[in-house]
């Protein structure tokens, strides 16, 4: 077993209309064995940013630290809040910075991005283990449930989403994908962001 | 010329001083005056408080520390030197007690101290640290207390009592003429204080005690009880005078008696 | 093959290590106490590696002293949990990693509540209502999520660490004898005798 499972857990993240949605289980296990279904994987960045860290469960408290650090420094020295390419890069070469002895973590960014004309975008990306970037305009995926997440994101996402609709798309793909995997599930947490508020809903899911 | 730029800053002078290290000295005693007195079983730290500013966190400046559970040390001189020294020696007593199983000895932990100080006096780049100290405890499984004393050269001595920094002569001195051996623990708080009063014109609020009794019992005595005791020394010292004045006067009556008496006679 | 196991309920939280040192099949010591003290309100039970075990333990213990020391208030579980986390996740990308595996059980002094920390040698880190190392936790656990009861009293709370502890003796082939026990809350550490 690869140790990007060993701890397990997913993350998936979609664009709608002027929002995006980030999700992700709860669980952190040892191998097969369960040991919390409070184990969040996702966190704020800015209002505007959360990222979620999928893998290795040591890797994504290190990596939390790292990025809010490295986030302070950054906000302290622009006087101003990153924006989510900007974080996007951030992330990708803090990763690639450990290229020959990587953090076994598969970021996903999503955040609502500024525009020259003063409104909001919707902006979504992922990386792998080493920080290769990449943006999608409809999802992505990441952490033990990426296949499954695929083929069910596939199938119910759809363009042009509103909020509360994003939200109901996005649990539901988790939800399901995660029942069919063994190393995720546990309970999930669901953020919608908007442009004037961010909703975070706790949601139950099978505990087996 | 870029030889003699990471040279040691401390050179000997012709005539055999190292000028930087008795610089030292002076910033040393230009600082608060520190007193240690050892009695029978118990030792006291004294040290001189500078009045903190009306707006200043008085709790924030402190010249007697911990080390570990059963040593302390005060200081004289530069206070931001202290605080470095401070902390080697904290590291020292903790590593000492990860690898070998035990607390550091007052003896060992004053040869560290002076060895880091001499380091100092030493190497290249660096500057001695501006700082006597004054470390007192008690050795694991004993019941003496001990008082050692570190200088910016690296000389380490044990005292029965002694002072550092201002008017460090004056009071070691006092202590020279007044100390006795196996004092009470009243007693030598009392010569501590008394020793202090010396050159602390402003008395008990700026005077701060630092008792040890035993391994790891250490107490400061808050401002009431220094006060109490400065009281009770102004009373003596009132009462000596009285004696005194009182003795004078005697003195004087009787020469003029004599007088008097010598004067009729020869009439 | 160490079994350790942590508990907390209403204001407190039970550790509980075994207390047998094992070099391959043969028993050297069944009074090993493997739950260190590390300040007046936190307590670590360790198992993994014979050796690296008593060595991190006493490198922690030493720095959450120092650090005692060094500053006019000890350090909080959170925040010394943390600590350690951080120092086994650099450990772990060194050289040669402790191989370590912890459960951290405090009370908070400040806020009035126990916490409990599941920690393994990776750095992985999460606080928990219940948590367990070693084989014992295969046992344990599924009876903790039956029985646990966050607001029990510490009556309750050694009534389920009892069981846990009868479920390995008959279930587990190499069950450890004896178990040492330990409790932290608002009055500090002490042992108890099961």
């Amino acid at each position: 077993m690869s140790i990007m499972q060993y701890n397990g857990g997913s993350v998936i993240a979609m664009v709608g209309k002027d929002c995006v949605a980030i999700a992700s289980d709860l669980r952190l296990g040892s191998q097969a064995m369960g040991i919390s279904s409070h184990f969040e994987k996702i966190f704020p960045m800015t209002d505007r940013v959360y990222v979620g860290l999928p893998g290795l469960a040591t890797d994504v408290t290190t990596l939390h630290h790292q990025f809010r650090y490295r986030l302070n420094m950054y906000t302290i020295k622009e006087e101003r809040e990153i924006e989510p390419e900007t974080f996007a890069h951030l992330v990708s070469s803090t990763l690639y910075e450990k290229r020959f002895g990587p953090y076994f973590i598969e970021p996903v960014i999503a955040g609502l991005q500024k525009t020259a004309s003063g409104d909001f975008k919707p902006y979504i990306a992922a990386t792998d283990l080493i920080g290769c970037l990449n943006f999608a305009k409809d999802f992505v995926v990441a952490g033990t449930a990426s296949d499954k997440l695929f083929g069910v994101a596939e199938g119910l996402w759809e363009p042009d989403l509103e909020p509360e609709d994003l939200f109901e798309t996005i649990a539901q793909t988790l939800l399901n994908a995660v029942d069919r995997d063994a190393y995720s599930g546990w309970g999930a947490v669901v953020y919608v962001l908007t442009k004037d508020k961010v909703i975070k809903r706790e949601l139950k899911g099978r505990m087996d | 010329m870029s030889r003699s730029y990471d040279r040691a800053l401390t050179v000997f002078s012709p005539d055999g001083h190292l000028f930087q290290v008795e610089y030292a000295l002076e910033a040393v005693r230009k600082g608060t005056c520190a007193v240690g007195v050892r009695g029978k079983d118990v030792v006291v730290l004294g040290v001189e408080k500078k009045s903190v500013l009306q707006l200043q966190d008085p709790r924030t400046v402190r010249k007697v520390v911990m080390l570990d559970d059963h040593i302390c040390l005060a200081f004289a001189g530069l206070t931001a030197d202290g605080r470095i020294l401070i902390d080697k020696a904290r590291m020292e007593c903790q590593s000492h007690r990860l690898t070998v199983e035990d607390p550091v000895t007052v003896e060992y932990i004053t040869r560290h101290i002076a060895g880091i100080q001499q380091k100092y006096t030493q190497s290249g780049g660096v500057r001695p640290f501006g700082i006597s100290t004054l470390i007192v405890g008690f050795d694991p499984h004993d019941t003496r207390p001990r008082l050692y004393q570190t200088e910016p050269s690296g000389i380490y001595s044990a005292w029965k009592a002694n002072a550092i920094g201002r008017s460090s002569k004056t009071v070691r001195e006092f202590l020279e003429k007044n100390h006795k051996d196996d004092m009470s623990r009243d007693d030598t708080i009392k010569l501590t204080v008394k020793s202090l009063l010396e050159v602390v014109q402003t008395g008990a609020k700026n005077i701060e005690i630092s008792v040890m009794e035993s391994y790891g019992k250490i107490t400061s005595l808050d401002l009431s009880q220094i006060e109490a005791i400065v009281a009770e020394i102004e009373r003596e010292k009132e009462a000596e005078a009285e004696r005194k004045r009182s003795r004078l006067a005697a003195t004087a009556a009787g020469q003029a008696a004599m007088f008097a008496a010598g004067e009729s006679s020869a009439q | 093959m160490d079994v350790s196991f942590a508990i907390t309920g209403k204001g407190y939280v039970i550790v509980a290590a075994d207390t047998t040192a094992a070099r391959s099949i043969v028993k050297m010591k069944t009074d090993e106490d493997k739950i260190k003290v590390l300040s007046p309100h936190l307590l670590m039970a360790y198992s993994g590696e014979p050796g690296d075990t008593v060595q991190f333990a006493e490198f922690v213990e030493r720095n959450i002293r120092l650090y005692h020391i060094r500053n006019p208030h000890g350090l909080r579980p959170q925040s010394a949990a943390s600590w350690i986390r951080r120092t086994l996740a650099d450990s772990l990308r060194s050289r040669r990693p402790y191989s370590v595996n912890l459960l951290l059980g405090g009370y908070d002094t400040s806020e009035h509540a126990p916490h409990l920390y599941w920690m393994d040698y990776l750095g992985t880190m999460v606080e928990v209502p219940f948590a367990a190392h070693g084989y014992g936790a295969y046992f344990a656990l599924g009876l903790l999520d039956r029985y646990h009861d966050p607001e029990g009293s510490l009556e309750d709370g050694l009534a389920t660490l009892r069981r846990c502890i009868d479920e390995v003796a008959k279930r587990l082939v190499v069950a450890p004898g004896q178990y040492k026990v330990k409790v932290v809350d608002k009055d500090g550490v002490r042992e108890i005798a099961l």
